[in-house]
């Protein structure tokens, strides 16, 4: 595969009230964006299971886009705070796992930014192009890398990790810190144990 | 379908409305009012409802397709068990009184019966005698047994009396011999019919302009001489030329079309003096669509006033410009030539005195909005007083009752407007009605019966699954055939089939025949997105007997047709990915059970100024507590600052009339000095905490309606604040307003319009200024008629009616200069304290530099929302760039926000004038008591569910929980979760918080999801 027939795939969590809609108008809009992303239509991103941006790198995605509502803006009143802590999960893993970190974004659009989203999308997905297929930005054979996603996902859905996320986020709300530096440091202080595991993968 | 005389008790309340006219006005008026408890017999004079937006291809300023979003209404209006549709119909008699009138109906035959007809088509496939499609305009041929359109509701076809060869000639009969059904009815009669009704609301629509008026400028004459009505025809997929584009005359592309405006209107030659409103944005939608079909086309506009005055427009429309490099002339031609080569030539001349000749291959005549042909004949009938252009005549302070109490007008009819305006007139009146009619709430409808669910549990999955062509929005870009037969191939799809429009009411019938065939017990819909259809399809699986959480849609329009428009294949290659995962969750899916949560039957109104006073006055009229917070210590708003409005009249008068009447109402709790502290929950059960500034008081409403208003823009420019010689129109009606407000050293006023509006500080066009301009104008003249006046102005936005005023006052000897955003009027002034004001600017028809010194200086200042982000935060409502919010829907929910339950109205929607505030207001009072008069609601069933075998009871759901939705209980020793699902909005925080996966969300579950990521990577 050379690289100019290079198409990255791209799954996309939108949330519906924000950049689902934002979507939308983008499309009523006639906004034109690459055609690379697929969405999978959640409520909130409060439903974003850290193991779905695993699962979708390990099963082919070449990049994770995950978008819902301004911070303080989430139509459910915090869920995407959580979306940030279980991204913040999958962003370690990734790093411990040496794929990108730049083949996962957890962005906001609020349902009236159809421009916005279009410029999220594009920027996105260029970025996720330049990486290349998996395991070609990472120099390790794809191959060997879905197989440690594999293992990950189900890591992210094993009650150890679970357990670190939940202190995290408890941890975050009473702190009343959400930048993402904070809420990285968060999951990475609770998960501590449970991610070694994830090392030997 | 046809109604039947009704029970006619004389002299109770009668719980019952007629609806004159089954356009989208109608439609939506008869849709509210049937959910405010009332019945609805909807009067339609042609054989199908749907009226003007059902012949649209595409609506400004989004360019939605118009069929999409209006055929979803017109199937509920045609399931509606509370809707009695009666087309070829018109209004003989409305004899009594309010609350309690009698209406006559004749009702033309359809030689087809409604109730039989299967809307097979064979009527027309046999019928012999061709005629010219009045839907098409002409522009293409059916037979005299047909149907309007596909998607027509009620979808029966009917014969043309005028034209059937078995009516006219004794012969023929053919289509009797070819109907399967036996529902051809050649000996059906005319039939008169009384119907006892509370109130009626008049919706006839608008009339077409005169075809002498057309032909002055070659329509009819020249074959590529189209009304914009024809262009929109031919724009559209269902159009005679199947969405092609082409000259009448050689078919062929035409590459320079010319859009000539104000045809019909601000035409004193033809009596119609007003402006049609819609036009100006119209042709901006058509040129920039004959660019999507044509790249190469080279598109002329040609504007006297380029009026986008509404709600986003004026962006709309520079984007158009500059993305398809659209040329806006400022000219009117006075008529098109034919020249030998087939082109068509205009002669103009350009504000600068200059003479221009130019060739075009097309012209489109962007034609006005009439008053409608039966005008005349409606208000003698109705007994109702029409205006001088035989418009129904409204007053200011009322704008949706005519003369006649008891009866009430919107849409086209009240006023030339577009959708969204009729749309909110619609409520508007719903609401006046449901006032009205209050005492006979639900005596006389009936609740919707759907059939007993099928149980599927047992079943294996089979999945339907339905393409749409959305005629060409996808069509034109995806191969929508590969996509249907590549769905055929996916697991668990028994049946796949594609559609011209999955949202038309023949499709419903089709879908739920489809489903009860091959025993579907899932359904995947690829088309549009859910957010505004899901309801329309869960609704048909209801009446094929399944369950609504077996529904997924596969957004294949507004997320891959629409942007990916320039990579037909890709955006194939993407369809198929999205129908390959939804049916991938769709094997996954499963009957949720319903739940009934109740209201708390009051309301909330936010703002007390006109539009919160009216909003509370209209809720509390229907019979619904209302608390009103308003934050200054007065209630009546900004709208006293205005002394007079365009009739004259005082606005405070009316003002002070409205507080009293909302101070006296029992039913209405105010709190002035007070504001919104917090406000939580959900349609049917928000609490919010009102700070009185004595305390707080904790409120328990089922809605909320948002009026906080907005204010005038503080300008810096053209020495404001720094002269007393220069003040805003609003200190100009204050003086205007006092007891000497003209002294006699005044001799030269200079008015600047759009000061900060349009792009300088204010992105959008406020559209009250010009108005208010002209009215100011001609209240100094009145005074002073000798005083010079100069307006300076970008494009005078005298809209509507308002016309009128900007005739007066050219009439009167004000002067108008247009100036460009470029090179504005420029002030200076000297030294002195007393120095009068010196402004220059370049005046394009006389083509130099005038100067003049004004006493008095008066900005048009634009209007500027009350900061919403208060609010909008802690509803979770969206506002838009601008700092309005952003409605549901711009056309079709104007006053609803995207969260239910909560409604906008008034200058916190966008700038507008009093008579549309009332309206819109009456509106969100309409739509806001659509819940309360219901008295429960139905959420959908997406809520969590918890698995007792995993469930360690630790808590941590119930402590992420942001609704209090999970609770934890004992079972026997151990500590269990469990959900409270009337509480539960399904957001999933706890499915994805919970340590042991022990928790999982309706339609979105685990499986579900996983499913639909293992589908995407198997996308080639």
């Amino acid at each position: 595969m050379t690289n100019e027939q290079y198409r990255p795939k791209i799954l996309g969590f939108l949330c519906n009230w924000c950049c689902y809609t934002a979507a939308d108008s983008a499309g009523v809009g006639r906004y034109q964006y690459p055609p690379n992303l697929r969405v999978i239509r959640i409520m909130c991103t409060g439903r974003l299971d850290p193991s779905f941006p695993l699962e979708a790198l390990a099963s082919g995605a070449d990049g994770v886009f995950v978008g819902g509502c301004h911070p303080g803006e989430c139509h459910y009143q915090d869920g995407n705070y959580h979306a940030l802590v279980s991204a913040a999960l999958v962003h370690e893993i990734l790093a411990r796992l040496g794929v990108s970190r730049e083949r996962f974004l957890i962005e906001w659009a609020s349902a009236a930014e159809g421009p916005n989203f279009v410029k999220i999308i594009t920027a996105f997905t260029k970025q996720v192009e330049q990486l290349g297929p998996l395991g070609l930005a990472e120099k390790i054979p794809a191959e060997s890398l879905r197989v440690s996603l594999t293992q990950a996902a189900k890591a992210a859905r094993d009650r150890k990790l679970r357990t670190g996320l939940i202190n995290a986020s408890r941890e975050m709300f009473k702190g009343g810190d959400f930048s993402r530096t904070t809420i990285a440091q968060l999951v990475q202080a609770k998960c501590e144990k449970a991610l070694h595991e994830v090392d030997s993968l | 379908m046809v109604a039947s005389s009704a029970s006619s008790t004389s002299g109770i309340t009668k719980g019952s409305v007629l609806v004159l006219g089954g356009g989208v006005a109608g439609v939506q008026s008869a849709l509210d009012m049937t959910e405010l408890g009332l019945k609805v017999y909807l009067v339609e004079k042609s054989a199908s409802i749907g009226g003007v937006m059902a012949r649209l291809d595409k609506t400004f300023p989004t360019n939605d397709c118009s069929l999409c979003i209006l055929a979803p209404k017109l199937v509920e209006v045609g399931r509606n068990p509370n809707i009695d549709i009666i087309t070829n119909a018109e209004l003989l008699k409305v004899a009594g009184t309010p609350g309690n009138f009698t209406v006559t109906i004749k009702k033309r035959p359809r030689y087809i019966d409604e109730e039989v007809c299967t809307g097979c088509g064979q009527c027309t496939l046999y019928c012999l005698k061709q005629i010219s499609d009045d839907y098409n305009e002409k522009l293409s041929s059916t037979h005299a047994a047909h149907i309007d359109y596909s998607q027509a509701v009620p979808t029966s076809y009917h014969i043309d009396p005028k034209s059937c060869l078995r009516l006219n000639f004794e012969t023929c009969g053919l289509c009797a011999v070819a109907c399967q059904a036996k529902a051809i009815r050649f000996d059906q009669r005319e039939e008169v019919v009384e119907l006892p009704v509370g109130a009626v609301v008049l919706a006839p629509g608008f009339g077409r302009i005169k075809n002498e008026v057309l032909q002055r400028y070659g329509w009819g004459k020249f074959a590529d001489v189209l009304t914009a009505f024809e262009h929109e025809r031919l724009m559209c997929a269902s159009g005679p030329t199947n969405g092609e584009i082409v000259r009448p005359s050689d078919e062929k592309h035409p590459k320079k079309i010319a859009f000539l405006q104000c045809i019909g209107s601000r035409d004193r030659t033809c009596g119609n003096d007003y402006c049609s409103s819609v036009c100006c944005m119209y042709a901006i939608k058509q040129a920039s669509l004959a660019r999507e079909h044509d790249p190469e086309a080279e598109i002329t506009l040609f504007y006297m006033d380029v009026r986008t005055h509404g709600k986003g427009f004026d962006a709309a429309r520079e984007r158009a410009i500059s993305e398809n490099n659209l040329r806006i002339i400022y000219a009117r031609p006075p008529r098109v030539e034919d020249v030998f080569d087939g082109r068509l030539l205009l002669t103009y001349a350009t504000e600068d005195g200059e003479h221009h000749y130019e060739y075009f291959d097309m012209v489109v005549l962007s034609q006005g909005l009439e008053s409608p042909d039966d005008a005349e004949l409606i208000a003698r009938v109705t007994g109702i007083d029409l205006n001088e252009y035989q418009f129904a005549a409204t007053g200011l302070n009322a704008p949706l009752a005519t003369s006649r109490p008891g009866i009430y007008v919107i849409g086209a009819f009240q006023g030339p407007k577009d959708i969204p305006d009729s749309v909110t007139q619609a409520s508007g009146a719903a609401a006046l009605c449901s006032s009205l009619l209050t005492a006979a709430r639900g005596t006389e409808i009936v609740h919707a019966q759907y059939p007993a669910e099928r149980d599927v549990t047992t079943e294996e999955p089979r999945i339907g699954v339905f393409v749409c062509h959305c005629g060409i929005n996808i069509a034109g870009v995806v191969d929508v055939r590969n996509v249907r037969d590549y769905a055929r191939g996916l697991p668990n799809v028994v049946y796949a089939t594609d559609n011209l429009y999955s949202c038309s009411q023949d499709t419903q019938k089709h879908l739920t025949d489809i489903i009860k065939e091959h025993r579907l017990n899932r359904v995947v819909v690829s088309a549009c997105t859910p957010r505004t259809h899901e309801p329309l399809f869960q609704a048909t699986m209801r009446e094929a007997g399944l369950n609504r959480s077996l529904f997924e849609m596969a957004n294949i329009r507004d997320q891959c047709s629409w942007v990916h428009m320039h990579e037909p294949e890709e955006a194939t290659s993407k369809a198929r990915d999205l129908v390959r995962m939804a049916v991938a969750k769709a094997a996954h899916l499963v009957s949720l059970a319903e739940q009934l949560l109740p209201v708390t039957p009051s309301a909330l109104v936010v703002g007390g100024g006109l539009a919160g006073l009216t909003a509370a006055l209209a809720v509390a009229e229907q019979g619904f507590a209302c608390t009103l917070v308003e934050k200054n210590k007065e209630l009546g708003g900004r709208s006293l600052l205005l002394t007079a409005d365009r009739s004259g009249n005082s606005p405070s008068e009316m003002i002070g009339g409205l507080v009293e009447k909302v101070r006296q109402h029992r039913l209405i709790t105010t709190y002035t000095k007070a504001t919104v502290a917090s406000t939580s929950g959900y349609v049917g059960s928000f609490t919010s905490a009102i700070d009185t500034g004595r305390g707080s008081e904790v409120v328990n409403h089922g809605i909320i309606i948002l009026a906080t208003g907005g204010r005038p823009y503080r300008p810096s420019q053209y020495l404001y604040n720094q002269s007393d010689r220069v003040m805003t129109q609003l200190e100009l009606e204050k003086r205007l307003g006092s007891s000497r407000p003209l002294s006699n050293q005044i001799k030269q006023v200079v008015m600047i319009q759009c000061v900060g509006s349009r792009g300088d500080d204010l992105a959008y066009c406020s559209r009250v200024c010009c108005g208010q301009a002209l009215k100011n104008a001609l209240r100094l003249k009145a005074l002073q008629p000798s005083l010079a006046i100069t307006i300076f102005y970008r494009d005078m936005r005298a809209y509507g009616f308002q016309e009128d005023l900007y005739r007066k006052a050219r009439e009167q000897g004000v002067i108008f200069i247009r100036y460009t955003p470029e090179n504005p009027p420029k002030a200076t002034k000297d030294a002195t304290p007393k120095s009068r004001i010196s402004i220059k600017a370049y005046d394009s028809l006389l083509g130099e530099e005038v100067e003049l010194a004004a006493d008095m200086v008066v900005l048009a200042v634009g209007i500027v929302p009350e900061d919403p982000s208060t609010l909008a935060r802690m509803l979770k409502v969206p506002v838009t760039a601008e700092n309005f919010y952003l409605e549901a829907h711009v056309k079709l929910r104007p006053v609803d926000l995207p969260v239910d339950g909560v409604y906008v109205c008034g200058l916190a929607h966008s700038p507008k004038t009093m008579d549309e505030t009332i309206a819109q207001a009456q509106a969100a009072a309409g739509r806001a008591c659509q819940p309360l008069a219901r008295g429960s609601i139905v959420p959908e069933p997406i809520v969590s569910q918890v698995d007792s075998e995993l469930c360690i009871g630790c808590g941590a759901c119930q402590s992420f929980c942001p609704y209090k939705a999970i609770e934890i209980y004992k079972e026997g020793k151990l500590r269990k979760a469990r959900t409270l699902k009337a509480s539960c909005k399904g957001c999933g925080v706890c499915a994805a918080r919970c340590p042991t996966m022990a928790i999982d969300m309706g339609r979105f579950t685990l499986e579900g999801i996983r499913s639909q990521i293992h589908a995407f990577a198997e996308g080639e």
